[in-house]
């Protein structure tokens, strides 16, 4: 009698155990299936049994280890970056009443901005033609243009300025939410005692609002290693100068739609899964330890 | 905390550059927009000389962008549409119903959104390719029409949501299927408006989708377009793109202006055990 009591609530359930079957597990043996086969989309027929060959290419392969280097390059200035604008904004929305709401409206803009929008606006502003190059060089502080995308080492800072620009909004609207709920009578009792700001700062504010770094860093570190319409919209497949701008994405999006290799796109994808998971879980150990 | 009147001026002065920081951009682009092709490449300091609409009147010429907003409205309708009623429906099996296993349900909901998406980029095109899906709205709806973090959000909400209602509605012999369409879908307005505008946003922003999955013109959509036409013709059609690039965004700002507190709260909340 069990079941018909519930049949409800078991049809309301269905759409996320379909979803879960079909777009989650079912893709998820398949990709796990196609890492040990060579397939070619184009002669499906060809396909056959490599065993490990994807991934001892891929392994093997200095252009992935490339492409993490790169990423982790990028997300270890964007991190800091994005991390300290947006702690000092929320710190800053934290202290006033009037107008707070409109300058909180005002910073979450870029986020809400679409990738394709916002790269176009950024490419043009720090072109070597651009508005920012320009005023540099009337204030003699440049002395010639500079190409960024042409450069080894500065696509991926670049991208990290644009990306801080981009997404701190959604993680100073997250401190805000954590701050807004510490305790009052906590800083009070700091006054009395006569601490700082800064002193209030590290040793209740911080402490307080751990939870919510915690779970910035882990969204950060998601989607960070996953970046690809950055670097696709500003430098070719082959990750622009000396591949300096090629992420695992891109180097997947290139193996499984430029070279139509499959199965070995599908073990780029498994072994970045696997990469991603061990970093967040070892973060998350990290900052939670002591808890 | 800080009533000192000086530190006062000091933050608000902070805030301000910061505005004007994440502004200036936007600021450049509608200038840009009204700008003629050789003036953005030559003058990009410089406001527009006469203000030119030539841009707006020659996209309009080169592409359908008719169209495209048509499909873009179409398809992030669609997907905003079934979110919000399947992420609701999930959510009241596993708050609302006394359906056994409810917990297990959730934590297994919670703990996919901890799989990083690139996994499913190679086998969900194939599956799409075998499945004849490729270049169809389907393939972009589909798997789009349900999320873990949508339910997630409507389940914190639909706890708030008090439990004599629904006891009430029991005793009158009112069936589940009443129950959800009849009083927790209305007072759930508020949570939908919020997971809508969030949905809304992220299909109208979706680039990787239409990028695997459209082929035809005109089956584009805005993100794919943009990009489409910035990378044709490089240099070309500058004053077009810059029109363009406004068009788009600026419509999702102004929405935005008026609906901030939906999406504040999307954001907020999360993250706090």
């Amino acid at each position: 009698m069990k079941f018909k009591e519930h049949w409800v609530a078991y049809l309301f359930l269905s759409p996320w155990v379909l979803f879960f079957l079909v777009f989650l597990i079912y893709p998820f043996f398949l990709s796990f299936q196609n890492s040990f086969l060579d397939i070619n989309v184009l002669n499906p027929e060809n396909t056959r049994f490599v065993g490990l060959g994807n991934w001892i290419t891929v392994v093997s392969d200095g252009k992935f280890w490339l492409s993490l280097f790169n990423v982790l390059f990028n997300q270890v200035i964007f991190i800091t970056l994005s991390f300290v604008v947006a702690l000092l904004a929320a710190l800053m929305l934290n202290e006033i009443e009037f107008m707070a709401s409109l300058f909180r409206t005002i910073l979450f803009v870029p986020v809400i901005t679409s990738i394709t929008v916002a790269m176009i606006i950024f490419d043009f502003l720090v072109s070597p033609v651009g508005p920012i190059q320009e005023n540099l060089l009337g204030i003699g502080m440049l002395d010639a243009p500079v190409f960024w995308k042409f450069e080894q080492w500065l696509p991926m800072p670049m991208i990290a300025l644009f990306s801080a620009w981009k997404w701190f909004g959604v993680q100073m609207i997250i401190f805000l939410g954590g701050i807004a709920s510490i305790n009052k009578s906590l800083y009070e009792a700091a006054d009395l005692d006569g601490a700082s700001w800064w002193r209030k700062v590290t040793k209740i504010t911080l402490p307080m609002i751990k939870p919510q770094i915690v779970f910035v860093l882990t969204i950060n570190i998601i989607n960070g290693l996953q970046m690809f319409v950055e670097v696709f919209m500003n430098f070719d497949l082959q990750g622009g100068p000396y591949s300096s701008a090629l992420t695992p994405v891109l180097h997947l999006y290139q193996t499984g739609f430029e070279q139509m290799k499959m199965g070995e796109a599908s073990t780029i994808g498994l072994l970045l899964a696997v990469i991603i998971f061990v970093l967040t879980t070892l973060q998350m150990k990290i900052t939670t330890k002591g808890d | 905390m800080i009533k000192n009147q000086k530190q006062q001026w000091l933050i608000y002065g902070g805030l301000i550059a910061a505005s004007i920081m994440v502004l200036y951009p936007f600021f450049f682009m509608i200038m840009n927009s009204f700008k003629t092709g050789s003036e953005i490449m030559h003058a990009p300091n410089a406001m527009p000389e006469e203000w030119s609409l030539r841009g707006y009147i020659e996209v309009f010429k080169a592409i359908d962008l008719f169209r495209i907003f048509g499909n873009t409205i179409f398809v992030a309708s669609a997907i905003t549409f079934l979110n919000c009623l399947l992420s609701s429906m999930v959510a009241f099996a596993i708050v609302k119903t006394s359906m056994p296993g409810r917990e297990f349900w959730l934590k297994m909901i919670l703990s996919s959104m901890m799989i990083p998406g690139i996994l499913f980029t190679i086998p969900v095109y194939m599956m799409m390719y075998d499945w004849g899906w490729i270049n169809t709205f389907r393939a972009l709806i589909i798997p789009g029409s349900i999320s873990a973090y949508n339910i997630f959000l409507l389940v914190q909400f639909m706890k708030q949501i008090d439990n004599a209602y629904l006891e009430a509605a029991r005793i009158d012999g009112a069936g589940e299927f009443r129950i959800f369409f009849k009083i927790v879908l209305p007072m759930l307005r508020p949570a939908l408006a919020t997971v809508g505008i969030l949905t809304f946003m992220n299909a109208w922003n979706d680039f990787m989708g239409p990028l695997l999955y459209i082929r035809d013109d005109s089956m584009l959509t805005l993100q794919l377009a943009l990009f489409k036409f910035q990378t044709n013709v490089p240099g070309g059609n500058l004053e077009q793109l810059w029109a363009m690039t406004t068009m788009i965004a600026v419509p999702v700002v102004f929405v935005f202006f008026f609906m901030q507190k939906n999406f504040i709260k999307a954001f907020t909340g999360v993250g706090v055990k």
